[in-house]
């Protein structure tokens, strides 16, 4: 029996991919959750569902109230999507090994294939970023001609969550790998990322310290949620204000 | 359709016979699941495997964003920015993000009306000939600009109508005021250019330039230039308007003022900061009474003086924008507040006003028509002085007001051709409809009206094969009036579309600066293409004289309102889906920047208000204005005016698709005919009734992303 | 007490013995026999049909039909959505559980500790927790996004070499309700194997068949019954382990989250205690059921057994209340915020109503009648305080599941649950547990007859002077 975390991936290939998203230029826009849907064939659930909790962003904007009128106040737009946790909660209690951690990536996977949809990672993600396949929905042809060959098209009774465009990871690093080099910081980024006019989201290597993310994450002030649950996240927030 | 079996028929054909045979072997469950793409749409040149990118310009608005789009064995994938657009500089906003799902949307039109393009090019070249020049119009879009030059040309040589261009989108911008208003105070017409980057305090009266104003992806990198610049403090934002905006949500201090008293509340901040400064007042600013217009606004006196104490210290950006000039007296708000940057002395320099530079290939700045402008159009259509009607690029029949009468006027018009890719609510009127290509899948050009401070010019190229039988509008035109001859074929002797363009194009390669040069037209035309565009490299922007503006009398005019109702009306662009978003499922399904709500048109109340009014969420209400009336269901909303309500725009189609059609409601339909001093409609300037249809039921309302238990509290036996 | 006295210097003081204790009031074998069968083989009257029929249409919209839809085509036809993605399909597995508890309970723990009360009514309670089991596995099965890929939850040998994830509650349920099935049903088969034998030396035709084959040659030789005393012993004492893992184990399903009003290190044993409270009510419902419609069972239960199972009741009701405060002090001591607005949340949100109808179901109504003895021994009485407590321990599972889902740590997220599908499969399962009742009384004897005649034979009553006495003798 070979276990899961006995598996080691070669050296070149490990590294430990984080995010920072600065909220105080963060404008709501929402390109991030279409460049997401679009790059990763996340499917849209019509009127009813979405309404009902069943919307199956991977990325959703945040945002709350302070004060009374005339004194009100937006709070910061806070893009919410899966914080890749160091600890995850939601991985321990799938019966099924579909939600394991990478340590090759120091992400956490999920593997569409082996869900069997009991959701229990979705009741245990404290931030609820995990969107359930409620029905098979419905992408009358001709849309399906816009799917990413490199992302799995889901279907009803299965998990999915956002992957740090993982399919964007190990082509860069298939890349890097023929080119005989490392994956330089900023060759790619993900999708959301890549969309967000105000430059807001940043990804990259975390373990690197002279990548622009670490950089801007050890800037000081950053928040991390929920950080007192030790589920070690790796995305960092920063307010602003 | 050729008749020889070509190398693509034929792989069309064994991609087929490799799907049947799929479905035929197929066993188990998942087998239904996996299905095998025939090779239609691929061409020769793409490798199995291997992606193919293309440089192109976006259509979702007028903007001219680079995009490039990432092919996949005939089929686009995926867009993302063209980094080397000086505009968007590799970014795209949500609308650039979907555009694949209008390409592949399920409800295109698949062909011409009449069945065959031969009897289309027909049917267009006996348009033509059959009728006079004058009685011939062309109403087209705000994009492609490659189109327009085309049709201008032959309309210039034919005697034609020149093409009128209009866009919902430059509408709710009020485009003829901003250009009026700097023709007025610098004597030059255009759109004022707002270096927001380089500011250190913004004043924004209105401008929601975080979302579909004017040019957003720049304007956002400005609004980050602000926040986040590395060598200055972070810039403090002000905004004043009566409903909290996408943008306003993002200002430090939100200004909730009066609809109508944006100018006055301009004027006073300006007589007050002149105060603080000392010396001679300003003649701009000695007609108002600052207290006077505190209470006109609804705003303490003590907040002005504060704002205007900024000016005495830090250089303010002060920008009109938005319902703010669509009042009657909007022409005078934008004078008053562009006047404001006369205090920061801030024209032409960094952090301030220019005006914006002229594209490639541009001698003068047009915009597109007024909705006074618009009105004449349909008189004339009503009157029969039109007696064909070209549609290209733009929906009139749900963008234009319906109190303006376009739909009615379509009746008098004897042949109403649309080129609608969609079939849109004007293609429902249309005699014939002979659908263009889809944006990705068209050639062309498009000239970037604002927001770069280079002169840009966009580039388009088909991303894919046509995926229906459609056809360029512009090798349509061409088709026709060779077939029409005469001095029709004389105005046109192109080929195709693509010459004509390569002509165009061409013609740049003789200018100085360029982002690159080639010696040979088919080189510098594929370079064209391969960047997705060509730019100078050099600052266009036009610096403005503005020592002169401070001497204007502004005579501080209140605003009027039309209609009897007892609330301001503020109608504003859904920030998600703009004017021709609503075909695209995911952007319905994006939740609304401010409200998260989804798929559906909603009525923003303050909480207050409708407490008094007993409404409540999900309720449904019928607005009612002297023009009209719509129904939509209530949001209650921390940010809007007691004394306001507001409604975006974007959604009450009745054609358009089956992601768009019988869904929400369109607030254009409440705008009356009134017109400000520089002809835009005063979509600002309504007041309307609100009465409570029905009463919330359980499981039907508007779809939210947030929870109203969450966010407001609802249902969590909080006492209130 | 004085009642007591007073008949025992009454001429008739004996006939009262009689009259109130089955065992001290014997038949001869073969006409208690007779009896037994005769209420399973009578022949079926149009009321069973209607009743079967009935509950068979049940099943087939509610469980066959709803579940086929589901699958085919997910589970957006049931009310779950984020944030509560478990909604009434875990209420119900929960509840099925806690039903099935009270069967190993009143057999094994009764039986170990020699409780004489219980003679009449082990096979009723050992079928409950069989039915129950099958019940509480459709409802989890059922919530499964993929069921047709349920094995993979099983240790099984395949070529990819996955196994389940040992870590995860889940697994550990699915392996201790496994455990619990498989023990149950076989607990449950022992002691019917001489009852079985006996409907064998009764019956003709097919029944004959099948209880040739079910009593496994049983003759009810002094080797046998020795064999058989051993292993029922066996069983009794192992499977009470098992019954107490069970319960802790779901409980784990919840307490092993990270989620406020979940995360509690009281959920073990206060399940257990939740479940026991249940699952009597639901015995005493069956009782009852049965002694009104089946023939002869007003011999077998009486108004003795009601009285004792009122008794537990009442304690177990007064330990539920003990966890419940325990728990809910604990909870909002912690400090959490979130904690807090779930306790909030629990008793003045939208289903507020279900909170106080908890207490008042599973607290107020068990002690305002089960204190009464003359209350105790009324089959209807002590009844419907059982089918009430049931209600108030749905109400529980409900609150725990579906209602402490809605209220997370992302505020953003929260929203109410509106159940779907859930609505007709659960009273599907209810309608199926009801029918296999049914069903089971025309084939299985519902009454252990050996071990009733066993007791009666121990059972003496003996004159000292005018005092009448009961004497037991020990029987192993």
């Amino acid at each position: 029996m070979i276990r899961p975390e006995e598996i080691k991936m070669s050296a070149e290939e490990t590294g430990k991919w984080g995010m920072v998203i600065n909220q105080d230029i963060c404008t709501g826009c929402q390109a991030c959750v279409a460049a997401c849907a679009m790059e990763n064939n996340v499917t849209f659930v019509g009127e009813e569902d979405s309404g009902y909790g069943r919307s199956m962003h991977w990325i959703r904007i945040e945002r709350f109230w302070e004060g009374e009128y005339p004194e009100v106040k937006m709070t910061p737009n806070q893009p919410m999507l899966c914080q890749q946790c160091g600890s995850a909660p939601c991985e321990p209690v799938c019966p099924a090994f579909a939600t394991v951690h990478s340590t090759a990536e120091s992400l956490n996977l999920q593997v569409y294939n082996r869900c069997v949809g009991t959701r229990y990672c979705a009741n245990n993600c404290p931030y609820q970023v995990r969107s359930f396949n409620w029905r098979d929905y419905e992408r009358p042809e001709p849309l399906p001609n816009q799917f990413n060959p490199d992302v799995t098209v889901r279907r009803r009774g299965v998990m999915e969550k956002c992957t740090f465009c993982i399919q964007r990871i190990h082509k860069a690093q298939d890349k890097a790998k023929s080119e005989g080099r490392e994956v330089a910081d900023g060759e790619f980024t993900t999708a959301c990322a890549q969309a967000c006019p105000a430059n807001a989201i940043v990804f990259g290597r975390v373990d690197n310290p002279q990548s622009l993310v670490s950089q801007l994450a050890h800037k000081g002030h950053g928040v991390k949620h929920l950080e007192e649950l030790g589920t070690l996240p790796n995305v960092t927030y920063f307010k602003g204000g | 359709m050729t008749e020889k079996f070509s190398r693509r028929d034929f792989l069309k054909l064994a991609g087929l016979g490799a799907a049947t045979s799929a479905i035929l072997t197929g066993c188990g469950p998942a087998s239904r699941y996996v299905k095998r793409e025939p090779y239609q749409q691929m061409p020769e040149y793409n490798y199995v495997g291997q992606n193919t990118y293309y440089a192109t310009t976006c259509r979702e608005c007028a903007a001219g964003c680079g995009l490039v789009v990432r092919t996949y064995q005939g089929r686009a994938i995926k867009t993302e920015g063209n980094a080397n657009n000086p505009l968007n500089l590799g970014k795209t906003c949500a609308r650039g993000q979907a555009t694949l799902q209008g390409l592949y949307n399920p409800d295109r039109v698949q062909g011409p009306s009449t069945g065959d393009w031969d009897s289309a090019i027909q049917a267009v070249a006996d348009a033509l000939k059959n009728y006079k020049p004058n009685e011939i119009a062309f109403l087209m879009g705000m994009a492609p600009d490659h189109l327009f030059d085309l049709v201008s040309e032959l309309a210039s040589a034919t005697g034609m109508n020149a093409p009128v261009r209009f866009g919902a989108l430059g509408m709710f911008e009020s485009r003829a005021t901003l250009s009026k208003a700097a023709e007025n105070l610098f004597g030059q017409a255009g759109l004022p250019w707002f270096d927001i980057n380089g500011a250190e305090v913004v004043f924004s009266f209105g401008a929601n330039f975080l979302e579909t104003w004017l040019s957003p992806l720049p304007y956002t990198r400005g609004f980050v230039g602000l926040r986040e610049g590395e060598t200055k403090l972070r810039g403090a934002f002000v905004q004043f308007e009566a409903r909290m905006s996408a943008t306003g949500a993002k200002a430090d201090h939100w200004v909730p003022v009066r609809p109508g008293t944006e100018g006055l509340v301009a004027l006073a901040i300006g007589k007050l900061a002149a105060e603080a400064r000392g010396g001679a007042m300003p003649r701009a600013f000695s007609s108002v009474n600052p207290a006077d217009v505190a209470e006109q606004a609804g705003v303490e006196l003590e907040a002005l003086e504060e704002l205007a104490a900024m000016f005495a210290t830090r250089k303010v950006l002060a920008i009109p924008g938005g319902a703010a000039l669509a009042q009657s007296n909007g022409l005078e708000v934008a004078e008053a507040v562009l006047a404001l940057n006369a205090l920061s002395d801030n024209f032409g320099q960094a952090g301030g006003v220019y005006l914006s530079g002229l594209a490639p290939m541009q001698t003068e700045y047009n915009r597109p028509a007024s909705a006074q402008e618009m009105k004449s159009f349909v008189e004339k259509m009503k009157s029969g002085a039109f007696k064909v009607l070209f549609v290209h690029g733009v929906n009139p029949v749900f963008e234009v007001p319906a109190s303006l009468g376009f739909k009615e006027a379509l009746g008098s018009v004897e042949q109403v051709i649309s080129f609608a890719t969609f079939p849109d609510e004007t293609a429902a009127e249309a005699k014939y409809v002979f659908p263009d290509h889809h944006g990705l899948e068209s050639w062309g050009y498009q000239r970037v009206a604002t927001g770069s401070d280079k002169p840009v010019l966009s580039g388009a190229q088909p991303v894919v094969s046509p995926y229906y039988d459609t056809r360029a509008t512009a090798d349509v035109l061409i088709a026709a009036a060779q077939l029409a001859g005469g001095k029709f074929a004389e105005a046109l002797p192109f080929k195709d579309e693509v010459e004509f363009i390569e002509t165009k194009v061409s013609a740049l390669m003789a200018e100085a600066d360029g982002s690159f040069s080639a010696a040979d037209p088919v080189t510098f035309m594929a370079y064209f293409q391969q960047h997705g565009g060509w730019f100078k490299n050099v600052d266009a922007r036009v610096s403005l004289d503005g020592s002169a503006v401070l001497n204007n009398n502004f005579k501080g005019s209140e605003a009027e309102f039309a209609g009897e109702g007892e609330f301001f009306f503020v109608p504003f662009v859904s920030p998600t889906m703009a004017e021709a978003g609503a075909n695209k499922p995911w952007l319905q399904e994006l939740a609304d920047p401010t409200t998260t709500v989804m798929w559906n048109t909603w009525v923003e109340i303050n909480p207050e208000t409708a407490h008094e009014l007993g409404l409540h969420d999900d309720d449904v209400v019928k607005v009612i204005s002297e023009a009209g009336e719509v129904e939509a269901y209530v949001y209650l909303y921390p940010a809007i005016r007691p004394d306001t309500i507001a409604m975006p725009f974007g959604q009450g189609h009745t054609a358009y698709g089956r992601y768009a059609e019988n869904r929400g409601a369109n607030p254009a339909d409440l705008l009356g005919a009134h017109f400000n001093e520089a002809g835009d409609i005063t979509f600002g300037g309504m007041k309307v009734k609100v009465e409570k249809v029905k009463s919330a039921a359980r499981g039907i309302g508007l779809s939210r992303l947030e929870s109203t238990m969450g966010v407001y509290g609802d249902s969590l036996g909080e006492e209130h | 007490m004085a009642d007591h006295k007073h008949d025992a210097g009454h001429a008739h003081s004996e006939e009262h013995f009689r009259e109130k204790h089955l065992m001290l009031d014997p038949l001869p074998r073969g006409v208690m026999n007779d009896m037994v069968m005769e209420s399973m083989t009578g022949k079926p009257t149009w009321k069973f049909w209607t009743v079967v029929i009935v509950l068979s249409a049940i099943v087939a919209y509610g469980l066959v039909y709803t579940w086929a839809k589901m699958i085919a085509e997910g589970l957006g036809i049931a009310g779950v959505n984020r944030p509560s993605y478990w909604g009434i399909f875990l209420v119900n597995t929960v509840f099925w559980i806690g039903i099935s508890h009270a069967g190993t309970f009143i057999s094994a723990i009764l039986r170990v500790f020699k409780a004489e009360f219980r003679r009449p009514f082990t096979r009723a309670a050992e079928l409950m927790t069989t039915f129950g089991l099958v019940q509480a596995g459709f409802s989890v099965f059922m919530h499964m996004g993929r069921v047709w890929l349920s094995y993979w939850l099983f240790p099984y040998p395949n070529q990819r070499m996955l196994w389940p994830n040992l870590h995860s509650p889940l697994t550990w349920d699915l392996l201790a309700i496994t455990t619990y099935l498989l023990s149950s049903t076989m607990y449950l088969f022992l002691p019917l194997i001489p009852d079985v034998a006996m409907a064998r030396d009764r019956s003709t035709g097919w029944r004959k068949s099948l209880y040739k084959v079910l009593a496994l040659g049983f003759r009810g030789t002094e080797g046998e019954w020795a064999h058989l005393r051993n292993a029922m012993n066996i069983f009794a004492f192992a499977i009470i382990p098992v019954m107490f893992s069970v319960h802790t184990i779901v409980s784990w399903d919840f307490a092993a989250a990270t989620r406020p009003g979940w995360n509690s290190t009281i959920f073990g044993p206060y399940f257990i205690v939740g479940a026991l409270h249940s699952g009597m009510g639901a015995a005493v419902v069956v009782l009852a059921v049965i002694r009104s419609n089946m023939k002869h069972m007003d011999y077998f239960i009486r108004g003795e057994h009601f009285d004792a199972i009122g008794k537990l009741m009442l304690i177990i009701s007064m330990a539920w209340a003990y966890f419940f405060f325990n728990d809910y002090m604990v909870q909002w001591y912690g400090g959490d915020k979130w904690t807090h607005q779930l306790l909030h949340f629990h008793e003045a949100g939208p289903l507020g109503w279900m909170w106080f109808g908890m207490l008042f179901c599973n607290i107020v109504v068990p002690w305002a009648i089960l204190w009464n003895a003359k209350w105790r021994a009324t089959p209807w009485l002590v009844s419907t305080v059982g089918l009430i407590i049931n209600v108030g321990m749905w109400f529980e599972r409900y609150i725990i599941v579906p209602i402490s889902l809605t209220i997370n740590r992302m505020p953003f997220t929260w929203r109410m649950y509106n159940p779907g599908a859930e609505i007709p499969l659960g009273i599907g399962t209810l309608a199926l547990f009801i029918l296999l009742y049914v069903l089971a009384s025309k084939v299985i004897p519902l009454i252990p007859v050996w071990e009733v005649q066993e007791g009666q034979m121990a059972h003496e009553l003996k004159k000292f002077g005018r005092e009448t006495v009961v004497s037991v003798s020990e029987l192993e």
